[in-house]
C-alpha cells in the first residue's frame, strides 16, 4: 500500500525543485555505477559459465566435492549469522543499556573486524584455536577440535559477520524508549514478557538486516577461512576456494559455474530474508505511518 | 490511606533529590504534586510506582507496604508524559496488555476494554495504531491502558506536558470526571500551577526534593507559609515588613491591613510580607483609598490582558520606608492586576502618579526575611555580599542582600556597646579572629540571627543543628527549617550529653532527641536525622564538623554570653566553616 501510494506520487517528485540539485545527474550516475561495478561483471559470470554445455555444467556444480563445499559454505554461513544474532544482540544490548568503564574501547573494538585484513584474522583464530594454541589446548582434552573442522570455519565466519549485526541492531534498541519498558512493567509485565512483546518487536527489523549482513559477508568470506579451516576436500573446503582451486588449474567455465550457483542461492536466501522483513512490517505497522 | 509516604529518601550519587519527603494521601483523593522542573516530583511519583528504589524511608499503599515490591506488584496504574503507547500494537492490543498478562479471558478482555473506550470517550477506535491518532486520543487511551488491571492508585506524569493548550482543557476535564467515576486515588506530577489549582483536591509544593508545604489550593493561596510557595503558586510581591505587638508596620507607618498571624513574639522583628498583585489598590489620592495606604508611585507599564489589566507601579523614591524582599533587577515596583469593575472606577495611564493602597496582607511565619552584610570598611562589606554561599541563598530564598558598614566591626575595636544603631533581621560577617565579639556585638544590638561566612565557602551539603537550652529551640528550629527549604542538603540534630555523666542521662538525651525530632516535624514541616554524641559541646561539634563535607552549623542561644564559655572551641579561633548563630531572649513570662 505504501509502495504503490510512493510511486504513484515519483512522477511529481522528479518535477518538483529538490533540496539536492541535479537529480537526473546522480540518478545517471547512479545506474551508471551499478552497471559497471555489479550487474555487468555478474552477467559476465554467468555467461562465462554458459560456455559449458549443460551436461558439463551439471557435472561441475553436481560434483560430490562441491556439493561438499555448498553445504559448509551456506551451513557455516547460516549458523555464524545465528550466532551473531544471538550474541551481537546481546553486545549491542550491553553497550546501548549500560555505563562501564572503557565502554567506548569496546565499542571502537567492534569495528575491528571490519578494517583487519580477513588473512591477519584467519592466521590469528588459527594459531588460538589449534591444538597447542591458548584456547585450543584447554578443548583438546574433552575432544572438540576447532581449527581444520568445521567448527573452526563457523568461529571464523561469527567473527568476520559480527560488526555488521551489532551496528545495524545497536541504533535500533537505543529507540526503544525506557518509557516503554517502565509502562509495561507497571501493566504487570514480567522481564520476559517486556522483552518478547515489547523489545523483540522493535528491533527484530533491524536484526533481520543486521542477519542478511552478516550471513552475506560470511558466504563471499575466503580470507580467514583457509587458514584455519585446514582445506580438506568434501569436510572442511568452502566454495570460494573450490573456486580458486579451479582458477588455479585455468578452469575458468568450472569457476564461474560455481560462482553462478553461489551468486543463485545467496540471491534466493537474501530476497527470502528481505520478504520476511516485508512481511513483518506489514504484520507490525499494518498500514504504515 | 491509599498512599502513605514516611521520610522517604532518593539521592543520585550522594546528593538527595527526594528529600525525607512524609505524606499521607486519602482514599479517592486527586493530589497534585507541583514544583519546579529537577525539584524531585517525577522521581517520587517513580519511587511510588516502584520504578525506582528509595535509599530511605517507607511506602506503603492502603496500608499494604511496598517499599521492596516490584513495580508489578503494586498495583499502580501510570502514565507517562510521552504517552509511552507500544507503537506496534492496536489500541485494543494497548489496552488489553495488562489483562493478556494476567491471562484474563477473551470475552472479559474484550468487554473490559469497550467499558474503558467509552470511559475516555474513543468508542470505536479499537483497531487504529498509535500513529494513527492525535496526541489527545493517544494520552487517552494510555489513561485507559493504564486503568485497564483496575489499579488501586493512577499515577501521572505531567499528562498534558505535549498537548496544546485546547486539548489540554479537554482532556483536563476527562481525567478529572474518570477519576471522580471510579472513585480512583489520583497523583498528578505537574509543574504548572494553574492545572495544580484546576485539578487538585490537595497540592503539595516541592522544591530542591523537598515537599515544602500541603494544602488545599486555596489555602495555599491565600496563607503560604514560605517565600517559595508565595511566589511559585501565583505572582507575589514580597515586601520587607516589621512585625511587633501593634501589627505590621511598614517604615514609620502601621499597616492597617488583615494580617493573618497570631504568633506574635515580644521583640519587634523583620518579617516577609506577602501582597498578591490583585490585592493592591489604586487611586488617584490617599484620601481616595478604601483600604490601608501603603507608598506612592508612578504607574510604568500597563497591559490590557483582557479580562485583567496587568500593571507595574515603581514606588516612589521618598517612600522609601515600603522595601521589597526582593528587587526586580530595575529598580523597586509592584506587580499589580485590576479587574474591569476597577477600571471603569479609577482610569489610570502610564507615567501617572497614583496612591497604593493594601487590602490584605499575609505575613509569612518565616524567619531569616533578608541578610545584611556587615564588615568595618566598604571593599570589605562589598566583597562580603559577593560572597558565593550567600549569593546563592539570597537568590534562593527571593530575598536581598542589604550592606551595612560597621566601624565597630574593625580589628580591635572596643566601641560596640557605645554604637547606637539597631539592626534587624539577620547580620552576615566574615570569619576572622575575633569574630566571637562581632558576634556578640552585633546579637547585642538586635540582631536576631548572625552569619558567620569564611571566605569561599561551598553550598553545604549536610547542615547540623544544635541548640544551647531549651529556651533556643522553637526559634532554631523555625530558622533551621527555613534555610533548609531552599538548600538541597540533609539535616542533622545533634545533640551533646556532658562527658562524665552516668548512663542515667543516656534515656534523657534520647528522649530529648526524639522530640526535637517530632517537633520539627510536626511544627516546621522539617525532617531530619539524629544524632546523640558524649563529650564536651564544643569539642563534639568540632570534631562533626570536621568529619562532613561541606557542612553548616546552626547554632541556637539564648544567652549572648553563653557563646564564649560554652563554644570557645568553635569560635576561638577563624572558624573554618559556615554558622548561622540564632539568638532568642527567653520569653518573658507574665
Amino acid at each position: 500500500m505504501n509502495v504503490a501510494v510512493e510511486t504513484r506520487s515519483a512522477p511529481r517528485a522528479l518535477r518538483q525543485p529538490s533540496v539536492l540539485p541535479g537529480f537526473g545527474l546522480t540518478f545517471g550516475f547512479t545506474t551508471f555505477f551499478l552497471s559497471a561495478v555489479v550487474l555487468v561483471p555478474l552477467a559476465a559470470l554467468v555467461l562465462m559459465s554458459l560456455r559449458l554445455s549443460w551436461s558439463e555444467f551439471w557435472e561441475v556444480i553436481l560434483d560430490p566435492r562441491a556439493i561438499g563445499s555448498y553445504r559448509l559454505s551456506f551451513g557455516a554461513s547460516l549458523l555464524a549469522a545465528s550466532i551473531n544474532l544471538v550474541f551481537g544482540f546481546i553486545i549491542a544490548w550491553t553497550l546501548v543499556r549500560y555505563e562501564f568503564p572503557g565502554k567506548r574501547i569496546i565499542d571502537a573494538l567492534i569495528d575491528m573486524p571490519f578494517a583487519l585484513p580477513t588473512a591477519v584474522s584467519g592466521i590469528a583464530l588459527t594459531t588460538v584455536f589449534a591444538q597447542n594454541g591458548w584456547i585450543g589446548q584447554y578443548l583438546e582434552p574433552f575432544g572438540i577440535k576447532v581449527a581444520y573442522t568445521w567448527i573452526g570455519v563457523t568461529v571464523a565466519l561469527t567473527l568476520i559477520g559480527m560488526p555488521f549485526m551489532v551496528r545495524t541492531v545497536q541504533p535500533a534498541l537505543a529507540e526503544v524508549q525506557k518509557d516503554l519498558e517502565d509502562a509495561a512493567e507497571t501493566l504487570g509485565a514480567g522481564r520476559f514478557h517486556i522483552f518478547r512483546r515489547i523489545i523483540l518487536p522493535t528491533v527484530l527489523p533491524a536484526m533481520l538486516t543486521g542477519f542478511a549482513l552478516a550471513f552475506a559477508r560470511a558466504v563471499g568470506e575466503y580470507g580467514s577461512v583457509i587458514f584455519i579451516s585446514g582445506n580438506l576436500p568434501m569436510k572442511t573446503e568452502i566454495t570460494p576456494l573450490l573456486i580458486v582451486i579451479k582458477l588455479e588449474e585455468f578452469d575458468y567455465r568450472g569457476a564461474a559455474a560455481l560462482g553462478t550457483v553461489m551468486l543463485f542461492i545467496s540471491f534466493i536466501m537474501l530476497l527470502a530474508i528481505n520478504l520476511l522483513q516485508a512481511w513483518g512490517r506489514r504484520r507490525h505497522t499494518r498500514t504504515g505511518r | 490511606m491509599s498512599i502513605t509516604l514516611d521520610q522517604v529518601t532518593k539521592r543520585y550519587q550522594g546528593a538527595p533529590v527526594v528529600n525525607d519527603v512524609s505524606l499521607e494521601i486519602g482514599d479517592g483523593e486527586f493530589f497534585v504534586l507541583l514544583g519546579p522542573s529537577g525539584s524531585g516530583k517525577s522521581t517520587l511519583l517513580r519511587a511510588i510506582a516502584g520504578l525506582t528504589g528509595v535509599d530511605h524511608g517507607r511506602i506503603a499503599l492502603h496500608g499494604r507496604d511496598v517499599t521492596h515490591t516490584a513495580a508489578r506488584e503494586r498495583g499502580v496504574g501510570l502514565v507517562f508524559q510521552n504517552y509511552a503507547l507500544f507503537r506496534h500494537m492496536t489500541v485494543a492490543d494497548n489496552i488489553e496488555f495488562a489483562l493478556r498478562v494476567r491471562r484474563v479471558k477473551r470475552a472479559e478482555r474484550v468487554q473490559r476494554r469497550k467499558e474503558l473506550l467509552r470511559l475516555v470517550a474513543l468508542e470505536g477506535m479499537d483497531e487504529r495504531l498509535p500513529a494513527q491518532l492525535s496526541g489527545g486520543q493517544q494520552q487517552r487511551v494510555a489513561v485507559a491502558r493504564a486503568l485497564a488491571h483496575k489499579p488501586e492508585v493512577l499515577l501521572l506524569d505531567e499528562p498534558f506536558g505535549a498537548l496544546d493548550a485546547k486539548i489540554r482543557e479537554e482532556l483536563r476535564r476527562t481525567i478529572r470526571q474518570v477519576q471522580r467515576e471510579l472513585g480512583i486515588t489520583t497523583v498528578l506530577v505537574t509543574h504548572d500551577q494553574e492545572e495544580a489549582f484546576a485539578m487538585a483536591d490537595r497540592i503539595g509544593v516541592m522544591n530542591l526534593g523537598r515537599l515544602l508545604e500541603v494544602g488545599r489550593p486555596d489555602e495555599l493561596y491565600k496563607r503560604p507559609a514560605t517565600r517559595f510557595v508565595a511566589t511559585f503558586l501565583g505572582a507575589a510581591n514580597l515586601l520587607l515588613a516589621r512585625q511587633s505587638k501593634d501589627g505590621i508596620h511598614f517604615g514609620n507607618h502601621a499597616v492597617n491591613a488583615r494580617a493573618v498571624d497570631g504568633s506574635v513574639s515580644g521583640r519587634e522583628h523583620e518579617v516577609v510580607a506577602v501582597l498578591r498583585p490583585e490585592e493592591v489598590e489604586l487611586a488617584p489620592t490617599r484620601e481616595a483609598l478604601t483600604g490601608s495606604y501603603l507608598a506612592a508611585g508612578t504607574v510604568e507599564e500597563l497591559v490590557f490582558t483582557g479580562a485583567l489589566e496587568r500593571l507595574r507601579v515603581r514606588l516612589t523614591n521618598g517612600s522609601a520606608e515600603v522595601q521589597l524582599a526582593k528587587t526586580n533587577g530595575d529598580g523597586e515596583y509592584l506587580e499589580v492586576t485590576r479587574t474591569q469593575h476597577e477600571q471603569r472606577a479609577f482610569q489610570v495611564q502610564r507615567g501617572q502618579d497614583v496612591a497604593i493602597g493594601v487590602r490584605r496582607i499575609h505575613v509569612l511565619p518565616t524567619p531569616l526575611s533578608s541578610f545584611t552584610a556587615c564588615a568595618a570598611s566598604d571593599v570589605e562589606v562589598e566583597h562580603l555580599s559577593r560572597q558565593p554561599l550567600l549569593v546563592e541563598l539570597a537568590t534562593r530564598m527571593k530575598t536581598r542582600v542589604a550592606t551595612r558598614v560597621e566601624p565597630a566591626l574593625a580589628n580591635g575595636s572596643r566601641d560596640c556597646a557605645s554604637r547606637s544603631g539597631k539592626f534587624v533581621g539577620a547580620a552576615v560577617v566574615a570569619a576572622q579572629p575575633d569574630t566571637l565579639k562581632d558576634i556578640e556585638c552585633l546579637l547585642a544590638r538586635g540582631a536576631e540571627e548572625v552569619f558567620v561566612l569564611p571566605p569561599n565557602a561551598p553550598s553545604p551539603q549536610r547542615v547540623l543543628i544544635h541548640w544551647a537550652d531549651e529556651a533556643a529551640k522553637t526559634a532554631t528550629l523555625a530558622v533551621s527549617a527555613s534555610l533548609l527549604r531552599h538548600l538541597s542538603a540533609e539535616a542533622i540534630y545533634v545533640d551533646v550529653i556532658p562527658d562524665g555523666g552516668s548512663d542515667s542521662q543516656r534515656p534523657h538525651g534520647m528522649r530529648a532527641l526524639l522530640d526535637a525530632r517530632s517537633e520539627a516535624q510536626a511544627v516546621h514541616g522539617l525532617e531530619m536525622r539524629t544524632e546523640l554524641r558524649v563529650g564536651n559541646v564544643s569539642t563534639e561539634l568540632v570534631r562533626q564538623l570536621g568529619e562532613s563535607a561541606d557542612p553548616l552549623l546552626i547554632l541556637g542561644i539564648s544567652q549572648i554570653n553563653n557563646l564564649a564559655h560554652r563554644f570557645a572551641d568553635l569560635l576561638a579561633s577563624t572558624p573554618r566553616w559556615p554558622m548561622l548563630i540564632v539568638y532568642r531572649e527567653p520569653e518573658v513570662s507574665a
